[in-house]
């Protein structure tokens, strides 16, 4: 699964997202993950159907990056340190790069369900001449 | 549900319908009748054709000018192929499915070596629906990696096993690349001699889309459909789609074929093929349209078509007990190939190589009755017409026919000049037949299966 966001509900804002704006990058920069190099996507429990299939999706070098982060940052917890300051995170490179396809999977599963669960009814036109 | 007496008028009006068909049938039958005969439109650049068989049902396809003659990378018109029908902007691929099944629809989409052909069957009602959907897949279809990698690079894989394990297969697509060489050579599936993933990827399918999918480069063909109606919604539809293919764009396969012949051979552990080829005749629509052919290959013929007979073909009565034969004028917009396809066990096969290659001589040298040659006519023109009405193959003829010549194929003309072929043309289709280069191709056990040399043939 994604981690939960209400990133639409604050953009549609600007008030709000003025507001918020200095407090989400205060809140990411204390998370503490970007002192080991990694993004916020590199955070999402991997345990789900729908993030397994959404880390194949990943284009090649995508998935080569996210391992030497996750290894990188593994090295740095092992050996509590931090990265040296140049090579953390930098908040532009901090992108959604797997949440854009985990999204997708959610909808295509959702769409599924629905398509199960519908109910048909006869167009009207037929109903009538069924009807006669 | 329904209520009994209507149950008795749709049961009663069926029967109607169904006794009125006979009658319907044997009209068509006549090479005069016109009800064969499509008729034409364009709407802002999009050609379409369509006739109106009466029937509850409508077939719908997309012709387009992409089969494996034209691609300008290996594996591109596969790869298309089996993109279609897939998510596009507005729907995925799930609910096409979904919406499809629920009208009660087929949808379909196949390749020959000349056309890429989208097809949709479904019930007279829902042809705006169906128009719209090939327009979809047309204009809008989303060429995603993920969908390369998971749905369309197994299906591949998958006709390049079946290929594989294909003798019969393998030896036409063989003789074909023989006679051809490139364009029309090109083999159908993904062969074994080409680096069939090398070329292929969602970019380079897609690029290729923007060909195939170009207003001038496909013609939407139906049958069971109004004319008024179909010009309606073709009109409407088809505003997304790519007015010119990109100017960048080789025009493979565009150049007019040549024919080459010559012989391969293949080792097979599956099987025994044997093609025997020669050039032949093209479509109708196109510049070398030769009816004699057609008929020579009816004579040759190979398989009955009436039960508890061998049949009047030369070749079925030739044939030695175990091996299959068929002989198929495979025609095509600017050319065509004669040939005779042998199958079954090695020795078999070398037997019968040898009396096709006999009866080739006797046509040639006029030994064959005038009843034969009038049966061939015969059966010629009734697998001409019976072939243009089968929906499938007339649906592509006419889509392949529009979109090359700008003419619809006529199955009452090609009956006409099947009418009038002499027994002399025969003979001297035949003859040089014999004088010009063959194609023999043979897959299977080399050790048994004759060179083309030892069959009296040049190559």
């Amino acid at each position: 699964m994604s981690n939960p966001s209400a990133i639409s509900f604050v953009m549609k804002r600007p008030w709000l997202q003025k507001w918020l704006e200095p407090l989400a990058s205060w809140y990411s920069n204390a998370a503490g993950y970007r002192q080991m190099g990694l993004r916020a996507d590199d955070l999402i429990p991997e345990e789900s159907d729908s993030v397994q299939l959404a880390l194949k999706r990943l284009p090649p070098k995508e998935a080569y990056d996210r391992v030497f982060r996750l290894r990188r940052a593994f090295q740095c917890s092992v050996s509590h340190r931090l990265l040296p300051k140049e090579e953390w995170t930098k908040p532009e490179e901090d992108l959604p790069y797997l949440s854009k396809i985990i999204k997708d999977i959610e909808a295509e599963i959702n769409e599924r369900e629905d398509l199960e669960t519908m109910i048909v009814t006869k167009r009207a036109q037929n109903a009538k001449s069924a009807a006669h | 549900m329904f209520s009994r007496p209507s149950v008795c008028r749709v049961a009663q009006s069926a029967a109607r319908r169904q006794s009125a068909q006979p009658i319907h049938r044997r009209g068509l039958a006549s090479p005069a009748s016109g009800s064969f005969q499509y008729q034409t439109g364009e709407a802002k650049g999009v050609k379409f054709a369509s006739r109106d068989f009466a029937g509850p049902t409508t077939t719908l396809a997309l012709v387009s000018k992409a089969g494996t003659r034209y691609q300008p990378l290996p594996g591109l018109t596969e790869g298309l192929k089996n993109y279609a029908f897939r998510s596009t902007e507005r729907r995925s691929t799930l609910r096409i499915v979904r919406e499809s099944e629920l009208l009660g629809a087929e949808i379909n989409a196949y390749h020959t070596r000349e056309n890429l052909v989208l097809e949709a069957k479904f019930l007279r009602d829902d042809l705006p629906y169906f128009v719209e959907l090939l327009a979809e897949v047309a204009s809008s279809t989303k060429y995603q990696a993920h969908t390369y990698n998971e749905e369309v690079l197994p299906l591949i894989h998958m006709a390049h096993k079946a290929f594989l394990a294909d003798t019969t297969d393998m030896a036409i697509n063989s003789a074909h690349s023989l006679a051809f060489h490139r364009g029309l050579g090109t083999p159908t599936a993904s062969a074994s001699t080409t680096p069939y993933t090398k070329y292929l990827s969602h970019e380079s399918i897609e690029y290729f889309a923007k060909i195939a999918y170009a207003k001038p480069n496909f013609a939407v063909v139906a049958n069971g459909a109004e004319h008024s109606e179909l010009s309606k919604w073709v009109n409407e539809m088809f505003d997304n789609v790519p007015a010119e293919a990109p100017e960048s764009w080789s025009k493979a396969g565009d150049e007019q074929t040549k024919y080459y012949g010559g012989e391969e051979r293949i080792a097979h552990d599956g099987g025994n093929s044997l093609v025997i080829g020669f050039s032949g005749s093209s479509s109708v629509t196109g510049k070398f349209y030769k009816p004699e052919i057609s008929v020579l290959a009816e004579l040759l013929g190979g398989q009955s078509a009436i039960k508890w007979s061998p049949g009047f073909s030369l070749l079925a009565n030739a044939a030695a007990p175990g091996a299959r034969v068929n002989t198929k004028s495979a025609i095509y917009s600017d050319a065509g190939l004669l040939f005779t396809t042998i199958t079954g066990p090695a020795q078999a096969v070398k037997a019968t190589a040898v009396e096709a290659v006999n009866a080739i001589k006797k046509i040639a040298s006029g030994e064959i009755s005038k009843e034969a040659i009038q049966k061939a006519k015969a059966a010629a023109k009734f697998k001409e017409l019976e072939y243009g009405q089968d929906v499938k193959a007339g649906l592509e003829l006419t889509g392949a026919g529009l979109v090359h010549a700008r003419q619809p194929y006529q199955i009452d003309e090609v009956a006409k000049k099947v009418d009038g072929v002499t027994e002399e043309q025969v003979k001297s289709a035949a003859k040089s037949l014999l004088e010009n280069k063959a194609t023999v191709s043979a897959v299977g056990d080399l050790f048994v299966l004759p060179y083309a040399g030892e069959l009296g043939l040049n190559v």
